[in-house]
């Protein structure tokens, strides 16, 4: 009995951690979104045009 | 539910999904338009690849497996996760070194010839179209449960939301989108666990220990072998490369990325099943047990949550549905231009980029009609899963490996594997369909591969190699 309550608890606390690294996830992507809608477009041609 | 909160709840998302769609900016080439010029860093291409997958079977789908059979899914869902490790580690690297690919069918092109490039194009092009209409059923399901609006009208303006900045925006459009979702649904969906795991009276992590090892054992009992080989497969190669995915690879900004990317998102997989599965377990104390498994999320929220909420996690299921629709819908775009126009006819680029769109909007269309012939959400995926990983896989993995492979082991592989899955399918479409098409896939991959054994063996190298 207290060898399946180890294991239950060690599986609650790994779910738990799941749990927050799928958010922490979001956060990283959220975070990646941000800068590349922030981020003026560059176009490789354009660049080249305007420098000649 | 109050209609006016959940109508603002849904405005604001939509305003927001605008904004975003417009900062993602018209693709103005081709180029652009199917590969975002290769400039895609990890994060992103992580967050599509994981939006993606993320559809209704991996939210709604896995909850209500885990409130029947607890962490059952969990350990047949790991197969998926080794499948995009695997993929991450042998196979998107090696595409994404190939010169001048656009998408799997190039691949195909480079190695079997040009026929072989146009069978994978139409293979593609019909899976793409083939999810295309489970999502946009999917999507429908969640606005006509919500709102009351007839079946119709929801698909339609699932379809016609999605497709509208798929086609001007394209991939970099489909990939901005997939992050601004994925970060909605990753946010809410665990928060929704931990708040029934500690802010819920009947919840709590002593009622979830109680729970846990009753529902797993009870899954185990219920589910025969068979069906658990046959949905490892499943899980294992269903999905494995289809075009949003080998869209992605090519997209990547150096095939380091594109390798991290994939075994990211496969890391990730396991997180997110073991917190779908662990919302259902909760769920056990939360909802009465005769939910039918569809609706044990919607449920457990609607006990769980304040009006907001709730209207704030159906955005996060409508996120889910359009994230993994709008990169189908550009692959299928890219697929038809590239593995079947371009083989055919000589494009120039603007022409190709017109056509790509165009193909958006038909793409979008023809899976919107096709949502009556979707069996169930499950089953429809299942079908497309058997046709991809029969049809596609042997030709695509063995041929990036080997150095001269033969044009008519790709093709035989192709056909065969195609009409094997199709008779297969077939011959299931029975009341208990579901349950055989998780099985259908091991005869038909079989034949596949056997087919891909005999044109190797009795085929000649291509021309020029």
């Amino acid at each position: 009995m207290q060898f399946q309550t180890v294991i239950v608890t060690v599986i609650l606390i790994l779910v738990v951690m799941a749990a927050l690294l799928v958010i922490a996830s979001g956060v990283w992507v959220a975070a990646a979104l941000l800068r590349a809608i922030a981020r003026p477009r560059t176009d490789p041609q354009e660049d080249a045009a305007n420098q000649r | 539910m109050n209609p006016v909160l959940s109508a603002t709840v849904v405005f604001v998302y939509l305003a927001a999904l605008v904004f975003v769609a417009l900062r993602a900016r018209v693709a103005r080439d081709f180029d652009e338009f199917s590969v975002a010029r290769r400039t895609l860093p990890l994060a992103l291409i992580f967050g599509s690849i994981a939006a993606t997958y993320v559809g209704p079977a991996f939210s709604i789908g896995f909850v209500g497996r885990g409130f029947h059979s607890g962490f059952l899914f969990l350990f047949v869902g790991s197969a998926y996760a080794v499948q995009n490790i695997l993929v991450g580690l042998l196979v998107a690297p090696r595409l994404r070194e190939l010169k001048g690919c656009f998408t799997l069918g190039d691949a195909f092109g480079q190695k079997y010839g040009r026929k072989a490039q146009i069978i994978a194009g139409l293979i593609s092009l019909g899976i793409c179209t083939g999810f295309s209409a489970v999502m946009i059923k999917a999507g429908g399901v969640v606005l006509t449960d919500t709102f009351g609006l007839p079946t119709w009208l929801s698909v339609s303006l699932i379809a016609v939301i999605t497709a509208s900045y798929t086609t001007f925006g394209g991939l970099r459009a489909s990939v901005i989108t997939d992050a601004f979702h994925f970060a909605l649904f990753a946010i809410l969906l665990p928060v929704t666990l931990l708040c029934a795991m500690f802010f819920h009276f009947k919840g709590g992590p002593a009622a979830f220990s109680a729970e846990a090892p009753v529902a797993t054992l009870n899954g185990l009992r219920s589910t025969p072998a068979i069906e658990i080989v046959g949905l490892t497969v499943a899980f294992l190669l269903g999905e494995t490369l289809i075009p949003p995915y080998a869209n992605l690879a090519l997209a990547s900004r150096t095939s380091r990325v594109s390798k991290c990317g994939f075994i990211t998102a496969g890391i990730f997989s396991i997180l997110w099943f073991a917190v779908m599965t662990a919302t259902g377990i909760m769920a056990r104390c939360i909802v009465p047990s005769d939910t039918p498994e569809d609706h044990v999320l919607l449920e457990l929220v609607r006990s769980l949550m304040p009006i907001g909420g709730y209207s704030l996690l159906l955005v996060a299921l409508i996120s889910i549905v359009l994230s993994s629709l709008d990169s189908l819908l550009n692959a299928g775009a890219v697929v038809f231009t590239e593995d079947i126009v371009k083989p055919l006819t000589a494009l120039s680029d603007r022409t190709a980029l017109l056509v790509g769109r165009r193909a958006t909007i038909v793409i979008a269309t023809v899976a919107a009609v096709c949502v009556p012939a979707v069996p169930s959400i499950i089953g429809g995926l299942l079908i497309c899963y058997t046709v991809w990983a029969s049809a596609i896989l042997p030709a695509a993995i063995i041929g990036l490996w080997l150095k001269n492979p033969r044009p008519l082991a790709g093709v035989l592989s192709m056909g065969v594997g195609t009409l094997v899955a199709i008779i297969a399918i077939a011959i299931v479409s029975t009341p208990d369909f579901e349950t055989k098409t998780r099985v259908t896939i091991i005869p038909a991959l079989g034949a596949a591969l056997a087919a891909y054994l005999i044109g190797h063996r009795f085929g000649k190298i291509k021309a020029g190699a």
